[in-house]
């Protein structure tokens, strides 16, 4: 019984309502020789499912830190069911790092035993949801422990689909006991790439079920014929318009542990902790915020 | 066209054939018209997929990189990830079979180590992720009968790979990653094949040419042949020294010893 292990149980670091940051290769060597003022880090699932010096540096940042796991290779949305050795890796990666949070996609990526692309998206059909619960429901009792699922950013969408993303996403936490990984950008790009309302998005979601949010950058592709098409590509500071909305996140759900994410073209850490720092006083102002409002 | 709605399966079905075939009209009479093309939406998913392959060859090859070029290197792992679906979410995974492909590409066959340097890249990259495990403890073999230590098999650790070239890559490999002209323009071609242990050490990989003897030797082991076998095909003098040099380096995890099936063959 690995939870009665009051050594495995100590490692295991909450995760409290703050501003963390995407923990990439290129910091880990500056956060271990300047620890930096940051609340906790995230790392991806898949990149430390290895032996040798990577995980080896997160052991060691992780002695100082709260660390939260995040995957995109379960696939929970796959019609042929999740691959046991992908979520015995997971496993492992838990076990070892015992993280404050862990969390996945809502979408699928294998297919035919091929893994054909991270975060492809799902149709919003009952069938769909069976599915996704039935895995995530899978995943929590094989890791004994409570999931998040995140929202993707979608580039297109089906025409079966029933279930509006937002309440597919309300139902999957319901039914399992799941989650909410609220990526208030994702919901922008894909509010804006299908004419949805985000703040509708954001209304929809039950607040007792987020347990985290991410924030990012994303960039604006010309689709011809005077369309464009917004890309969660994680490569710049988060725009303007998605501080608005998590603003409104917060405002709705109260202060959420937040995260920083940044992929391609990793920039140094102080660009992080800058935009964690933004994060972090919007997090300060909506907990007074939400204090008085539920004192009232 | 398809003019029902599918099942999940149905339609994941579609998306492979999509994704690794390029047949987009399987799946874009289920795709929304939202006014932009449905290939461009497709293709937004194919373009970030086989990125995230090119970046995974990127680090998993930084030597072969080098010797053709970011440009020519692009290029070859944009058509390898085409050809090559990903078989597992964990992208360390990845790029086993890309030696092969150089090996096979009319326009690398201009650098004939190529593929070999990849093969010692694929090998090092291999001990770079292998899980930590800790030395057979050779205690255990000292406990061992004379009948149970010929048909042990012993198990590697995954930090220790074995590789064979037909070109000196190790020194070319070496060369490479350290931008010593010098020591490439020395290199003789002439000067193989190698026979090659690569190791992971807490400063990084190391790479060591082995003596053909004891590279055999180790191989046969590390194949899971059993100890007597192994050594009866050693050719060479001092096959017992070879082994116990062999142990005491720390190359094998565990020690496989079928006692039962010792004490029946030896009873026969």
């Amino acid at each position: 019984m690995k939870f009665a292990d009051t050594t495995a149980r100590d490692a295991s670091r909450p995760i409290s309502a703050r501003a963390g940051i995407g923990l990439r290769f290129r910091h880990h060597q500056p956060v271990i020789d300047t620890r930096p003022d940051v609340a906790w880090f995230e790392v991806h699932t898949e990149n430390y499912m290895g032996g040798g010096r990577v995980p080896d540096y997160l052991d060691t940042i992780r002695r100082d830190y709260p660390v939260s796991l995040h995957g995109v290779g379960l696939s929970l949305g796959s019609a042929e069911g999740l691959d046991a050795s992908h979520l015995a890796r997971v496993g492992s990666v838990v076990d070892r790092l015992e993280p404050g949070l862990v969390s996945e996609h809502l979408s699928w990526s294998i297919s035919g035993g091929n893994y054909l692309a991270d975060l492809l998206p799902l149709p919003m059909t009952e069938e769909a949801l069976s599915v996704v619960c039935r895995h995530v429901d899978q995943v929590q009792t094989y890791l004994k422990r409570r999931i998040l699922v995140e929202n993707p950013s979608t580039y297109l969408r089906f025409v079966h689909s029933t279930i509006p993303e937002w309440e597919f996403l309300a139902h999957v936490a319901q039914r399992t006991g799941c989650g909410i990984l609220c990526d208030v950008n994702n919901i922008y790009v894909s509010a804006s790439n299908h004419g949805w309302d985000a703040t509708e998005y954001l209304h929809a979601l039950p607040p007792g079920a987020i347990g985290e949010i991410h924030l990012a950058g994303h960039s604006v592709r010309d689709a011809g014929d005077g369309q464009t098409i917004r890309i969660d590509d994680h490569g710049s500071r988060v725009c303007p318009e998605v501080w608005a909305l998590y603003r409104f996140a917060l405002k709705r759900f109260g202060p959420v542990p937040t995260l920083i994410e940044w992929d391609t073209d990793v920039p140094p850490l102080d660009i992080l902790m800058d935009e964690a720092m933004t994060a972090q006083a919007i997090l300060d102002g909506a907990g007074d915020e939400f204090a008085q409002s539920h004192a009232a | 066209m398809n003019s029902h709605n599918p099942t999940l399966l149905e339609l994941q079905h579609a998306m492979q054939r999509t994704m690794l075939n390029g047949r987009d009209g399987d799946v874009e009479a289920w795709m929304v018209d939202e006014g932009m093309g449905t290939t461009m939406r497709l293709g937004i998913y194919r373009n970030t997929s086989s990125s995230v392959m090119a970046t995974a060859l990127r680090h998993a090859f930084p030597a072969v990189r080098q010797l053709v070029g970011e440009e020519f290197f692009e290029g070859a792992s944009r058509l390898f990830a085409a050809q090559t679906p990903r078989r597992s979410a964990w992208l360390d995974a990845y790029g086993s079979d890309f030696p092969a492909f150089l090996g096979r590409l009319p326009h690398a066959a201009s650098v004939p180590y190529l593929a070999d340097v990849a093969r010692l890249e694929w090998q090092v990259n291999q001990v770079l992720h292998a899980p930590a495990t800790p030395p057979l403890d050779l205690a255990r073999l000292a406990a061992l009968s004379e009948a149970q230590l010929a048909q042990a098999h012993l198990v590697p650790r995954p930090e220790v790979r074995l590789v064979r070239c037909e070109f000196p890559v190790d020194a070319i490999w070496r060369a490479v990653l350290e931008g010593d002209d010098r020591a490439m323009a020395a290199i003789d071609l002439a000067d193989a094949p190698v026979w090659l242990r690569v190791l992971r050490t807490d400063s990084g990989p190391e790479v060591v040419r082995l003596r053909e003897n004891e590279w055999r030797l180790l191989d046969a082991l590390f194949s899971g042949q059993p100890l007597h076998a192994a050594l009866a095909e050693a050719r060479g003098e001092q096959t017992h020294a070879l082994l116990a040099a062999q142990l005491a380096s720390g190359y094998f995890k565990d020690l496989d010893c079928d006692i039962t099936s010792v004490a029946q063959s030896s009873k026969g």
